[in-house]
């Protein structure tokens, strides 16, 4: 390229700086050429000799760990028959007061005949998941009755209860968001931040103060940054009625402070959907606040309802979006087309009795006021929440120990036909452990006379055990 | 014609005339991974396919001719390079990683952070190949000299594995 052969009759040179560039660009497309592909972060700098003493190091963890004999999950009860409103369990048959039957609907005759009734039509399973040729009229039906029920646009069902608000919020807060949770979330919820891969902030539980505080130093970060800020989401996921301490969320607050520092909220169902308000529809309507104040409502359908899925509403723009990006809405088979008639059948039912609701807060307001005053054991939550823990007063100081007491009491309140069971958590994998407790579970179905039978069963073995 | 029949798996077929020139100098040009073709319209298991699109089959050729076409308005073809390349972020549908390329742009994006592959060479070597082009054309007049360098090194210094994930003066950071 030295010499450009002309056209027009006249030589033109490159000039000098020009040819030099080019050589040098000619000498990195070489370079180009002979350099190899790498990875940026896996340049390892250990010699040869270290990852063999690293190796020889190395000592594998048995496949089986060791497990003492008495663990629970390998002492467990049988039961035999429904687990309604009285319960057999190894061969005795006691009242039920650990199973989340809160309506009584798990035995109800007309929930039976639907499911029957779907079984003969449909058969028993879907085989497929819903964008496979798996969905059905009844998953549209109930979708619909679930929608007109809580009083918002659209809903989407899942076919597992845990599945629901662990896809729900994956698909909505990525990488990069900002999530305010509780401390006492429940592991559903523990496993949908997990794999959200956002940033989590638990705040004490039902502290207001304290999720104010967080927020407020949230927003001197965005302030700070207020490109970083446009691009960051904020959630706050609370529950309506806490599974692991049977308190409510304060709602009222959150909503004020959702409007304040414009975040989401996320509330979960589960054990408040059929449970509080007038007509059972949640939480918001024991509240007296509205419906489109929530983002996302998410509930399993396995307490109340009796059946088994969950369900999650809102608005159609915030609903249709888990429809491609719920991992558990479009990689699991759906719902069985009997369990989702039974659900719609339990949502008649709840519609046409709109008393059973006032008449289970009633007796959980009695069974509450009655286990008060046991010495060496506490009643943790409210007054109206039909699942609700009894712990030690005083720890022994090893949960073991606790754990084995408490069993001891459940045991024997067995044995006195009261069946009761402790909360189980995955100890290694919750994030903050409820201390061990005895949840005891109030149903519809059971009568006054067995209310005091059991609170007096419990306080006299208590007293038997801890004294 | 150019294209010998040497093994060379996982290759994308368009640029066959390139890759056996590699394998004669030795470089260690493919991943072990088959950069292989883009089945349109097929389900695939590429977490993002924007890491894939580069390699797809008839995306060089494509890109060539592109060029080719635009070649009448020079100056467009590095400007539009850049803003596609470097500029623009994250991916234009959901991916399931949970948002991981949100704040990538393409070039970080491709082939998943792995330097030196043959789309990052291609694209590199390009853009030096149309300088020289252009520089013979503009008859190394001087104001063209300095315009045309300055569009080349913007081309090329991003693509600098230093300067991966680089934002400087947080301009483009979110």
């Amino acid at each position: 390229m030295l010499r450009v052969p002309s056209r027009i009759g006249k030589r033109t040179h490159a000039p000098a700086y020009h040819l030099i560039l080019e050589g040098i660009l000619i000498l990195w497309i070489i370079r180009l050429l002979f350099s190899k592909t790498y990875k940026l972060q896996e340049r390892s700098d250990l010699t040869v000799k270290e990852k063999e003493e690293l190796i020889e190091e190395w000592q594998p963890e048995p496949l089986v760990p060791p497990v003492p004999k008495d663990h629970p999950a390998l002492n467990y009860n049988i039961v035999s028959g429904p687990p309604s409103h009285k319960i057999v369990v190894n061969g005795k048959e006691c009242i039920n007061f650990a199973s989340f039957n809160f309506l009584g609907l798990l035995d109800n005759p007309r929930v039976k005949a639907a499911a029957l009734a779907s079984l003969k039509k449909y058969g028993v399973g879907t085989c497929g998941p819903r964008g496979f040729y798996g969905t059905f009229d009844v998953h549209l039906d109930l979708e619909d009755r679930l929608a007109k029920f809580m009083k918002t646009e659209e809903a989407i069902i899942y076919s597992y209860g845990f599945a629901t608000i662990a896809s729900a919020i994956p698909a909505y807060s990525k990488r990069g968001d900002i999530v305010f949770v509780d401390r006492a979330a429940c592991f559903a919820i523990q496993k949908g931040l997990q794999a959200s891969r956002s940033d989590i902030k638990l705040f004490k539980h039902n502290d207001m103060a304290d999720l104010e505080r967080l927020l407020k130093e949230q927003e001197i970060e965005d302030q700070k940054n207020p490109r970083k800020a446009r691009v960051t989401r904020r959630f706050i996921v609370v529950e309506g009625l806490y599974m692991n301490t049977g308190t409510i969320c304060p709602l009222p607050e959150l909503v004020k402070l959702k409007y304040k520092y414009k975040a989401r909220i996320f509330l979960e169902e589960s054990l408040s959907f059929g449970v509080l308000g007038e007509h059972g529809r949640g939480v918001t309507e024991h509240y007296g606040i509205n419906i489109d104040d929530i983002d996302l409502i998410s509930a399993n359908m396995e307490n109340a309802l009796a059946s088994i899925g969950g369900f999650c509403c809102g608005r159609s723009f915030v609903i249709d979006h888990q429809r491609l990006s719920g991992q558990g809405y479009c990689f699991s088979a759906s719902l069985p087309p009997l369990l989702a008639a039974a659900a719609i059948e339990a949502l008649n039912i709840m519609e046409e009795n709109p008393g059973i609701f006032a008449v289970l807060k009633e007796k959980c307001r009695q069974i509450h006021k009655a286990l008060q005053g046991i010495s060496g054991l506490k009643v943790v939550g409210e007054s109206f929440s039909p699942a609700f823990h009894l712990q030690l007063e005083e720890s022994t100081g090893s949960r073991e120990q606790d754990v084995r007491l408490l069993q001891e009491i459940v045991d024997q309140c067995m044995n006195k036909n009261i069946a009761l069971t402790q909360a189980r958590y995955l100890e290694k994998e919750e994030k903050c452990l409820p201390p061990p407790s005895i949840r005891v579970v109030v149903t519809v179905e059971q009568t006054e006379e067995e209310l005091v039978r059991a609170a007096s069963t419990i306080k006299e073995v208590a007293q038997v055990v801890l004294l | 014609m150019c294209c010998h029949g040497l093994p060379v798996g996982g290759s994308p077929s368009s640029p066959g005339c390139f890759v056996p020139l590699i394998q004669k100098t030795g470089g260690l040009l493919l991943t072990a991974e088959r950069g292989g073709r883009m089945n349109v319209g097929t389900a695939h298991s590429e977490v993002n396919p924007n890491t894939r699109v580069m390699n797809s089959r008839g995306i060089w050729l494509s890109y060539v001719l592109a060029i080719g076409l635009l070649h009448v308005v020079l100056l467009s073809i590095p400007f539009g390079m850049y803003i596609f390349l470097h500029t623009v972020k994250g991916t234009p549908f959901e991916t399931p990683d949970q948002g991981k390329a949100r704040l990538l742009t393409h070039w970080e994006q491709m082939d998943y952070g792995v330097q030196f592959t043959a789309s990052r060479k291609f694209l590199t070597i390009t853009p030096i190949v149309l300088y020289f082009l252009t520089s013979f054309y503009t008859k190394y007049d001087q104001i063209h000299f300095i315009l045309n360098t300055v569009s080349l090194m913007s081309v090329l210094i991003p693509k600098l594995p230093q300067l991966h994930g680089v934002r400087i003066f947080g301009i483009n950071k979110y």
